[in-house]
């Protein structure tokens, strides 16, 4: 299920873009009797040549994800900007657990700085935000997979459409 | 302490949309955000199913899903496992749940793209708490079950019917903190409802008309359940529409518009409860408020529990027997001081004009200009209830013909739009006619005026 080398990378630098800042992220995997499981994710990084997605998220909360992932490796990400409801899809078919590297918590800062400037459309609090993704760093766990397919989600009549360059806000 | 599904209801109120995984007969995952949780009660949830998506291919195909819960406030985070079970497109789910959508669409700019194609009902299998840091909760203001005995310990000690919706708003000011509050009686046979008293607004409307199915109160009343909105929409503004639903139901020329709605310019919190005796309708009671998500599942359940027991407090004054008196001898006419008050009555809707003062119209017009009649003809003041329930110029429905609302109704219209005419209540199923002066009926036959 994952793309040949030589074909066009599903992603672009203005999804890039968007699934790095300001975002929520959430991640689903499922079980050998295809029960899902639902985790939020606390950072994005994607590979400079954009074929590989790492995601990173938080032990105990992921311990059932990261089980799943193991076994079949089938993982969905979720991506959305609230203020805007843009959302995209990401399916994958071989996440894994990767290394951590040095610069993951200036990620998290990152994403927690902009996602809280985001939801400040609606009221939020960074406080509230900072609890909601609030993790110590020991216990984040990254994860890779290569997307072999991505959606457009933003809900209204193109959702569901596969994924188009991101017009920029 | 076992988590429950009871013990999160504030995560199930819209404020912050959820999300729901499933998964494809083929072990494909997805993620899907869901914008309206609702608590059914401990063991049921439904979901909304607003778009044709990968989710609904899914679920029909897989029934087993997982949700995840933001609470507001503390940020604590909660995974339901779910199973489908079916899909409900009309009736009081479905109208409960359309209408909170329509204040969440609104609120999140997606009015016209959030539209409820049905409620999808799932069986709760397993909850847990996500591990990770939370905010404290904030104190509760108001300790609900003590604000709920208070309430009806008040009702207990009403009287009559006028005291009794007195008590009931005053009740929920007192020790609810619901500052805007009406009450709304059904008129069955011409199938809407009228205010009869309000709280907290620059003019009580009383006399006001809501036809059924009309806004957050028709609804109410149509579907016979609770319609609570956290952020209020155009969409269910009581009046908007009166004029187009009322001419679809093909009674807009007898729908009182005359009297304005009562109600706050930009509400952010609507509650309707209906007021009911088995499926038998009564009324509606309305609160609202300025502020968004100012009402829960708790503000609902207090409701509900108070509207169940003004019900039955209305029906066992209803039941009440009138008092059976003598008549009283008509007492010597009041010599009229100044000109006659001209009063004006259109048998066609019974509308009834005092001088150039639009008064009221319907049963409470027919009554009205019967005790003018008769206190023009034969002097008299003194009236009882039974006489107007005997009285076939009146017209009023043979079953639950809700006299009582009708004489509050009028009672109130007159003390707002008249100083030389009024009505006292002398004792129980009786009153009298108050007239400051002589009194110039005229009766203008023909169409409406």
């Amino acid at each position: 299920m994952s793309q040949s080398p030589q074909a066009e990378p599903i992603l672009d630098a203005t999804h890039v873009a968007f699934m790095t800042t300001g975002v929520s992220i959430n991640v689903a995997a499922r079980d050998a009797h295809n029960i899902p499981t639902l985790t939020r994710a606390l950072g994005c990084r994607v590979s400079p040549d954009r074929r590989t997605v790492t995601l990173f998220v938080a032990v105990p909360d992921a311990a059932r994800l990261l089980d799943n992932l193991r076994i079949n490796g089938a993982i969905a990400a979720v991506f959305s900007q609230p203020s805007t409801h843009h959302t995209i899809q990401l399916k994958g078919a071989d996440a894994r657990v990767v290394e951590r590297q040095p610069d993951d918590p200036v990620v998290f800062e990152n994403f927690i700085v902009t996602l809280a400037a985001d939801l400040a459309h609606y009221g939020w609090v960074e406080s509230y935000v900072r609890a909601m993704l609030g993790h110590d760093d020991d216990n984040i766990v990254a994860v890779a997979f290569t997307p072999y397919a991505a959606f457009n989600q933003t809900p209204g009549p193109a959702a569901g459409a596969p994924l188009a360059t991101l017009s920029k806000p | 302490m076992t988590l429950t599904i009871d013990s999160i209801r504030d995560c199930f109120d819209g404020a912050i949309p959820g999300l729901i995984a499933t998964c494809s007969a083929d072990g494909v995952p997805n993620v899907s955000y869901v914008s309206e949780v609702h608590y059914m009660d401990s063991e049921h949830l439904a979901l909304t199913f607003q778009f044709f998506s990968k989710t609904r291919e899914n679920v029909l195909a897989n029934p087993f899903v997982t949700v995840m819960l933001l609470q507001p406030h503390t940020a604590a985070k909660f995974r339901i496992a779910l199973r489908y079970l079916r899909t409900e497109t009309e009736g009081p789910l479905f109208e409960r749940m359309k209408a909170k959508l329509a204040g969440i669409a609104s609120h999140s700019g997606m009015s016209g793209v959030f539209v409820l194609r049905g409620a999808d009902v799932y069986r709760v299998l397993s909850l847990e708490r996500v591990p990770g840091r939370t905010l404290p909760p904030p104190p509760s203001p108001i300790n609900m079950l003590s604000a709920l005995r208070l309430c009806t310990q008040g009702l207990a000690h009403a009287a009559d019917l006028d005291q009794l919706i007195d008590e009931t708003l005053s009740s929920l000011q007192r020790h609810c903190d619901i500052r805007h509050a009406m009450l709304l009686m059904y008129d069955e046979p011409g199938k809407r409802l009228y205010t009869v008293a309000s709280r907290g607004y620059e003019v009580s409307g009383v006399g006001s008309e809501i036809a059924m199915g009309d806004g957050v109160i028709g609804v109410c009343a149509r579907e016979r359940t609770p319609i609570r909105l956290t952020h209020t929409t155009s969409d269910y503004v009581y009046g908007r529409a009166i004029r187009e639903s009322a001419a679809q139901a093909g009674f807009a020329d007898r729908l009182e518009t005359e009297i304005p709605f009562p109600g706050l310019a930009a509400p952010g919190s609507e509650l309707a409860v209906p007021l009911t005796l088995g499926s038998r309708l009564l009324g509606v009671l309305f609160v609202e408020s300025a502020e968004e998500m100012r009402f829960g599942y708790d503000d609902e359940d207090l409701l509900v529990a108070l509207a169940g027991q003004l019900s039955m407090a209305i029906h066992i004054l209803q039941s009440s027997p009138d008092v059976h008196e003598e008549k009283a001898a008509p007492p010597k006419r009041v010599p009229a001081a100044g000109p006659a008050i001209p009063i004006r009555y259109y048998p066609a809707d019974s509308s009834v004009f005092i001088g150039e003062n639009y008064l009221i119209k319907g049963v409470a017009g027919a009554i009205f200009w019967k005790l003018v009649r008769d206190y023009e003809r034969e002097g008299r003041t003194e009236f009882s209830n039974r006489e107007l329930r005997l009285d076939p110029s009146i017209r009023l429905p043979d079953i639950a013909d809700n006299l009582e609302a009708r004489l509050i109704l009028l009672t109130r219209r007159l003390a707002e739009r008249s100083n030389e005419l009024g009505i006292e209540k002398t004792g129980r199923g009786r009153f009298r006619l108050r007239v400051a002066g002589a009194v110039k009926p005229v009766e203008i036959a023909g169409s409406v005026r």
